[in-house]
Formats: C-alpha cells, sequence, structure tokens
C-alpha cells in the first residue's frame, strides 16, 4: 500500500515536471531578442568582448558579472573539504595498528603514472591560464590536477600529498580572489570590478582581472579536491 | 574605507580563507577571530540600518560595476536590513556562549568557528541578496556548513542526523535548481525584481509548477509540513550552539525566501491561503508532537517548528498588520529560542540521553540556568510581561480584523499546548526530585552573558515593546511595497 502509494505520487511529480519541461521550447530563442539591449544574454553577448576583451563570454559571465556566485562555489568547495576534514577526524590511539585500504598497484600502472603526471599538471594549468580565452577555466583546470594527484595516490601507496602546503595554496588562492574584489571596493569601485586594464582582445594578458582570478580558482580547486582525495583514502581501517 | 552590505559577504569569506593561516601563529586566533568578524558586522549592521531608517530609502549595492539586471545587487531596506541586524546580533551572541563551550575543545574545534561563520555569511547572505540563483548559491553554503556542523560530535546519531539532513537538503536544492532553471527559461532573467516585473508574462500552469518547485525547495529550509523531517534530529543531535544557530539563523533565512517568492516574486492567486493552511497544519502537528516528546531538545525542536507554521500564518493573511505580527514573531521567536537552547543544552549537559526526566530538580542546583529556561518558557507561551506575548497578540489581533475566526480558535488551542508542554518540563525542573548521579556542567561565563543578555531583551521588549516596534513596522511596510522593491533596484539599470 505504502510502496503504491509513493508510486502514484512519483508518477504524479514526473508527470508534472515533464510538462513543464515540454513548455520550454529548445532551440527556440526564449531568451530574449538579441537586438533589445535589455534582456540579459543579448547584454552578455553584445557587450562582452567590448568592454571587458574576453573572447569567452560564459568567462566573463562567470568570473566577472556573477564573480560573487563564483566566490560563493568556492566558498562551498573549501567548506566541503573543510567540512569533510572536521567529521572524518580522529584521534590517533595508542598502539593502534593501521591497515591501507587500497592494494598495492602493478608496475606498469607505477611507471605510467610517473609519466603522465606532469603531464596532467600542465594540462590542468594550461586550460585555467586560457579559461578567458578558450573553454575551461579554474574549475575544470582545478579538478583535471586534483586527478592528476589522484593517480599517484592510486600508484603508490606511500604517496603523501603535505597537508601544510595544501592549506598555504588554498588560503592564498581564496585571499587572492576575495583581495581583488576587496580592492575593487577599495578603489572606490564595486566588489569584483575590474580594475586592470582590459588588454586586446584574444591575447593572453586581457581580460582585466579575470585571468587573475581564475588563475587563483584554479590552485583553490586544485588544492581542496586533492585534500578531500587525501582525506578519504587516508580512512584507514581499525585491525 | 565606508561601510557597505556586501562587507557582509566580503569580510567573512576573506577572514574564512585567512583563518587557517593564522591557525598557524596561534590557536587562540582561531577563536577569536570570527568573533572579531562577526562584532564587526554588528556594528556594519547598525550604521547601515540607521542609514536606511534616516533616509528612508533601501540601499542596493552592485557587486562587480555591473547595474541590475546584468550583475548581481545586494538590497538592504528596512526588511532584509532587519533580519540582517538580528541574525548578526544572535550570531554574536552565539560566538560569546561557545567561545569556551567545552565540548567543542578538542582538535577539530578549530573547523567549529569557521564553520559557524560561513552559516553566519550564508544566511545573511540570502537575506542580502537581490539575485535568485545568487540565492540558491547562499543557501548551498548554509546548508553545507549546516550538514558539517550537525555531524559535529562525529558520533552515531549525529552523523545519521546529519546524512538525514544532507539528504533532504540536496533535494531541496535540486528541486531549487530546477525552479530557477524553468524560471529563466521563461523570463530570461534571474533579477529578483525584473523576475516580479516579468511574472506576468508566464503562462499559468508553468508558473503554477515553478511555484510549487520553490515551495517545496524552500519549505525543506523553513521546516514547513511535510518537509521537516530532518529538523528534529538534526537540533538534538548538534552541538547545543549549533541549534540555536539553527533556530534564530538557518530557518530564519529559509522563511525569508519562501516569504519573498510568495510576496514579492510571484503573483499567484490563492497563494497567501496556502500559506496559511500549510502553516496551519505545520503547527497544529508540531505541537501535538512536542507534546509527546520526552527528549528535551526534541521538544524545543518541534516546538520551533510549530512557531515557524505560526509566522506562516500571519504571513499568509497578508495584511500590514499580520505581517508586522509575523516578524515580530520571527524576532521573538531567535531571541526566545535562542534563550531556550542556550539554556537546555546545559540542562541536559551531561545526561547521555538527554531525556526530560534528568532534569528533575536541577533547578535549585543551576538556580541561575534554570531561571533562565523558565523566563524562556514563559515568555514562548506568550505570558504578558514577555516579549512573547506581543507577537501572539498582534497576530491575533490581525487574524480578528480579517476574520479568520477559525485559525484564532487553533492558535488559542495551540497555545495551551504549548503551555502544557513547557509548564510541564519547568514542573520537573523546580519540583521534581533531584537524582543524585547527575553530574552537572557549570555554564561559561560566555554562556551566561550570551544568556543574561536575551533574558534582558525578552524582559525590556516585553514592557516596551516600543523600543523594536518602529524598525518592524518599517520592515512590514518595505516588504509589501512590491512595486516600490522593483522601482528602486531597475531604476539602476545602466546600459
Amino acid at each position: 500500500m505504502k510502496k503504491l502509494l509513493v508510486l502514484l505520487l512519483l508518477a504524479v511529480v514526473g508527470y508534472s515536471l515533464i510538462t513543464a519541461m515540454m513548455g520550454v521550447k529548445f532551440g527556440e530563442n526564449r531568451l530574449g531578442d538579441p537586438q533589445d539591449e535589455k534582456t540579459v544574454s543579448a547584454y552578455y553577448l553584445n557587450n562582452t568582448t567590448q568592454k571587458l576583451s574576453v573572447s569567452n563570454v560564459i568567462t566573463a559571465i562567470v568570473v566577472n558579472y556573477r564573480g560573487l556566485d563564483t566566490l560563493g562555489e568556492v566558498s562551498v568547495l573549501f567548506l566541503a573539504s573543510l567540512g569533510l576534514g572536521s567529521i572524518l577526524y580522529r584521534k590517533h590511539k595508542e598502539g593502534e595498528e593501521e591497515v591501507a585500504i587500497l592494494k598495492p598497484s602493478s608496475q606498469l600502472l607505477q611507471a605510467g603514472s610517473k609519466l603522465i603526471f606532469p603531464a596532467i599538471l600542465m594540462l590542468g594549468a594550461y586550460v585555467f591560464i586560457h579559461g578567458h580565452l578558450t573553454p575551461g577555466g579554474g574549475f575544470q583546470g582545478g579538478a583535471i590536477i586534483a586527478t592528476g594527484f589522484l593517480l599517484m595516490m592510486m600508484a603508490y601507496q606511500d604517496y603523501r600529498v603535505s597537508h601544510s602546503v595544501l592549506v598555504w595554496v588554498e588560503s592564498l588562492a581564496g585571499i587572492t580572489f576575495a583581495g581583488i574584489g576587496m580592492w575593487g571596493l577599495l578603489l572606490g569601485n564595486t566588489f569584483l570590478e575590474n580594475f586592470l586594464p582590459i588588454g586586446t582582445l584574444n591575447n593572453l594578458f586581457s581580460g582585466g582581472i579575470i585571468p587573475i582570478i581564475y588563475i587563483a580558482v584554479g590552485f583553490k580547486v586544485a588544492a581542496e579536491l586533492t585534500g578531500v582525495l587525501d582525506t578519504l583514502l587516508n580512512i584507514k581501517d581499525k585491525h | 574605507m565606508v561601510v557597505s552590505p556586501v562587507h557582509f559577504i566580503a569580510v567573512p569569506l576573506l577572514a574564512a580563507f585567512l583563518i587557517p593561516l593564522l591557525a598557524k601563529v596561534s590557536k587562540e586566533l582561531v577563536r577569536i577571530v570570527p568573533g572579531l568578524v562577526i562584532g564587526y558586522l554588528s556594528v556594519v549592521s547598525v550604521i547601515l540600518m540607521t542609514q536606511v531608517v534616516n533616509t528612508g530609502q533601501p540601499i542596493i549595492e552592485v557587486i562587480g560595476g555591473w547595474s541590475p539586471p546584468f550583475g548581481i545587487n545586494l538590497v538592504f531596506s528596512a526588511f532584509t536590513g532587519f533580519l540582517v541586524s538580528l541574525m548578526t546580533f544572535m550570531a554574536f551572541l552565539i560566538w560569546i556562549y561557545s567561545y569556551r563551550f567545552k565540548k567543542i575543545d578538542d582538535a577539530p574545534a578549530q573547523k567549529y568557528f569557521i564553520l559557524f561563520m560561513m552559516l553566519v555569511t550564508g544566511s545573511t547572505g540570502i537575506v542580502l541578496t537581490g539575485d535568485i540563483f545568487n540565492l540558491f548559491v547562499f543557501m548551498e553554503i548554509t546548508a553545507i556548513a549546516a550538514y558539517s556542523l550537525t555531524a559535529f560530535y562525529r558520533d552515531r546519531d549525529g552523523a545519521e542526523a546529519a546524512f538525514k539532513y544532507l539528504l533532504i537538503g540536496s533535494f531541496a536544492s535540486a528541486l531549487m535548481l530546477l525552479a530557477i532553471v524553468l524560471l529563466y527559461s521563461q523570463v530570461g532573467t534571474l533579477n529578483m525584481a525584473e523576475i516580479a516585473q516579468r511574472i506576468h508574462t508566464v503562462p499559468q500552469g508553468m508558473k503554477i509548477t515553478i511555484f510549487t518547485l520553490f515551495v517545496v525547495g524552500l519549505g525543506i529550509e523553513a521546516e514547513m509540513f511535510p518537509l521537516n523531517g530532518w529538523a528534529p534530529d538534526a537540533y538534538s543531535q548538534s552541538p547545543g550552539p549549533v541549534g540555536v544557530a539553527f533556530a534564530a539563523l538557518v530557518v530564519k533565512a529559509g522563511v525569508y525566501s519562501l516569504v519573498r517568492v510568495v510576496f514579492t516574486m510571484f503573483d499567484i492567486h490563492g497563494a497567501y491561503e496556502f500559506l496559511i493552511i500549510m502553516g496551519a497544519i505545520t503547527m497544529v502537528i508540531a505541537e501535538i508532537s512536542a507534546l509527546k516528546q520526552t527528549n528535551l531538545k526534541r521538544m524545543l525542536a518541534y516546538s520551533s517548528i510549530g512557531q515557524m507554521g505560526f509566522v506562516l500564518i500571519a504571513f499568509g493573511i497578508g495584511t500590514n498588520a499580520a505581517v508586522f505580527g509575523a516578524l515580530f514573531l520571527m524576532f521573538n521567536h531567535a531571541v526566545i529560542k535562542g534563550l531556550l537552547f542556550m539554556s537546555g543544552s546545559y540542562l541536559v549537559y551531561n545526561t547521555p540521553s538527554k531525556e526530560i526526566k534528568d532534569m528533575a530538580g536541577i533547578g535549585k542546583k543551576l538556580p541561575m540556568v534554570s531561571f533562565f529556561f523558565a523566563l524562556g518558557a514563559l515568555a514562548i507561551v506568550g505570558l504578558p510581561p514577555f516579549s512573547g506575548f506581543w507577537s501572539k497578540l498582534y497576530i491575533l489581533m490581525a487574524a480578528a480584523d480579517a476574520s479568520f475566526y477559525y485559525l484564532m480558535g487553533t492558535i488559542l488551542i495551540v497555545s495551551i499546548i504549548e503551555i502544557v508542554y513547557y509548564f510541564r518540563v519547568m514542573g520537573r525542573l523546580y519540583f521534581g526530585k533531584p537524582q543524585n548521579d547527575v553530574v552537572l556542567q557549570k555554564p561559561t561565563l560566555g554562556g551566561i552573558f550570551a544568556m543574561g543578555v536575551l533574558a534582558t531583551v525578552i524582559i525590556v521588549i516585553g514592557i516596551h515593546p516600543d523600543f523594536v516596534t518602529g524598525f518592524i513596522q518599517s520592515a512590514a511596510d518595505t516588504l509589501l511595497d512590491k512595486a516600490g522593491y522593483i522601482n528602486n533596484v531597475l531604476q539602476l539599470t545602466n546600459l
């Protein structure tokens, strides 16, 4: 009886959601007339290249127009890794034997990961440094770098990332982001407002504060995800 | 530097990123800095509130140099400013209360203060922002801080409560995101003022679907029935100060966003009646459940849910007087439930099951804490010399003016239930037979100070409500002035 009720409820919810989704005409422009300057999307498309000289409009939206959201998302990640650290914290008891949960890996994986690890780091750095020019950005680049560390952790059982270094990277990157925002406020403008020359379109050094913020985000995301992986992989079984 | 609303977000975030480095200098800084930040924010909220009241105009701050519909903006009006001042004030007292709270004294305790500060930032951010997606981001910050704080003792029950909260909370986030996606596909903007301006162009069926998704998503945070299953567990398993923060900040932010959606963003016919019905069901069921509880913190949690139902009823009546009463009740609930959770935590401090029967006879052994608890209990049921009386009176008068007589009857009957279970606890506390084996925990100096301030507020507002009614009245006027909100935000549009 209970199961039947749940199924019925799910059917009703599913039906109403599908009807709503059908109401959104995919492919049709529902976001306003690009000629009408007052709609948000038209404004972004028409102004980004001139006002910010950033060719990747999405990056401009994420880091500049809606920079406060990105600062918030970065803090969500920060909080998640912090919360995980506080929940999984365990006092080390005297005489407690600990056994690693990971099995030893093969020679092939060990040799291969050593080779590929620097390349992964390089790709990650490339993605977040060029976030304002090509698809990708700080979050993607940071995640790529974290996968590199994950590979190393899986290949070498005793591979350790210094928590002290992670804390420094994480904090300095966060301070850079929030500090740039505050600097805009101190200069008499608004929070997170661009105060650097915007340069010429499609150059590496263009877009004002956008690349700096994205590089900080890249470092921060990489450090946080690596920290989360390290915390999770270091839960040891009690013997 | 001139103070501005963005300080409520920027300063604590900067501090949160700085604290892990400060911890390398001195462990004590980890405790002190969040307090300094929250104290600073209380000062900022007072300065800005004075400015808003004197000029009669809200402060609308643009972020990133992009004017309203294109960038994100913060709105510090008489309404949001009132809630933010209340939240920062309560947060500061909670910080003082938890400064030497014994159970958070070991190594990960350092993380407690950062998480707590971010909980405050998230809640104030929800209230301040004028952008619906930004509200979602702050809701995530609040929620993730809240999950971690719920599981902070790292015991089995705490983990269970946090996991329950995590599942329901993630569900809420998903629904809310879906609602935002659908809304954006219809109106092409995320700015709440512009959404309010364009909502009448959305087809009725779609509007109701989006509205329902919002109400379910936000109702979970606002502890609305039947979405409040997480609340009793989370309240009873989290550390004492965190329970206070849930009642004083997190729930308030949830109710705020629900009210913002109903009053400002949408224009759905019948939404107010819906609030009344849901509020009444929430209130009746929660208060009856509270009557059955044997665990003190669970009882307080159900009482908290009941009060939120009462707030929803008052908002649902929708007249100026009712909204005034609702905001007054939110103020009172934050202060009084704060005092109850703070003193209650000490009354059941060392008993493993936190049962009400374990409190028997403590009244003579911990006279100060018991006095504070009794004061809070008398105030929350709405007895005359205390502040709780006024909010209940105003809401009942508003209900009478709008001729909701059944509602008045329900509220009065529920009040009797409330009196029964609070007086039962007080009877145990003062006239029960003392158990000798319970080891009592003396409150810290900060704890006594925080409870003393709250008790003073309850008595002073009870005798002289004029201290706050002026602010609450202008807050109620601001909330109901939808055209004014739209106009104030969108006049800044600059192509």
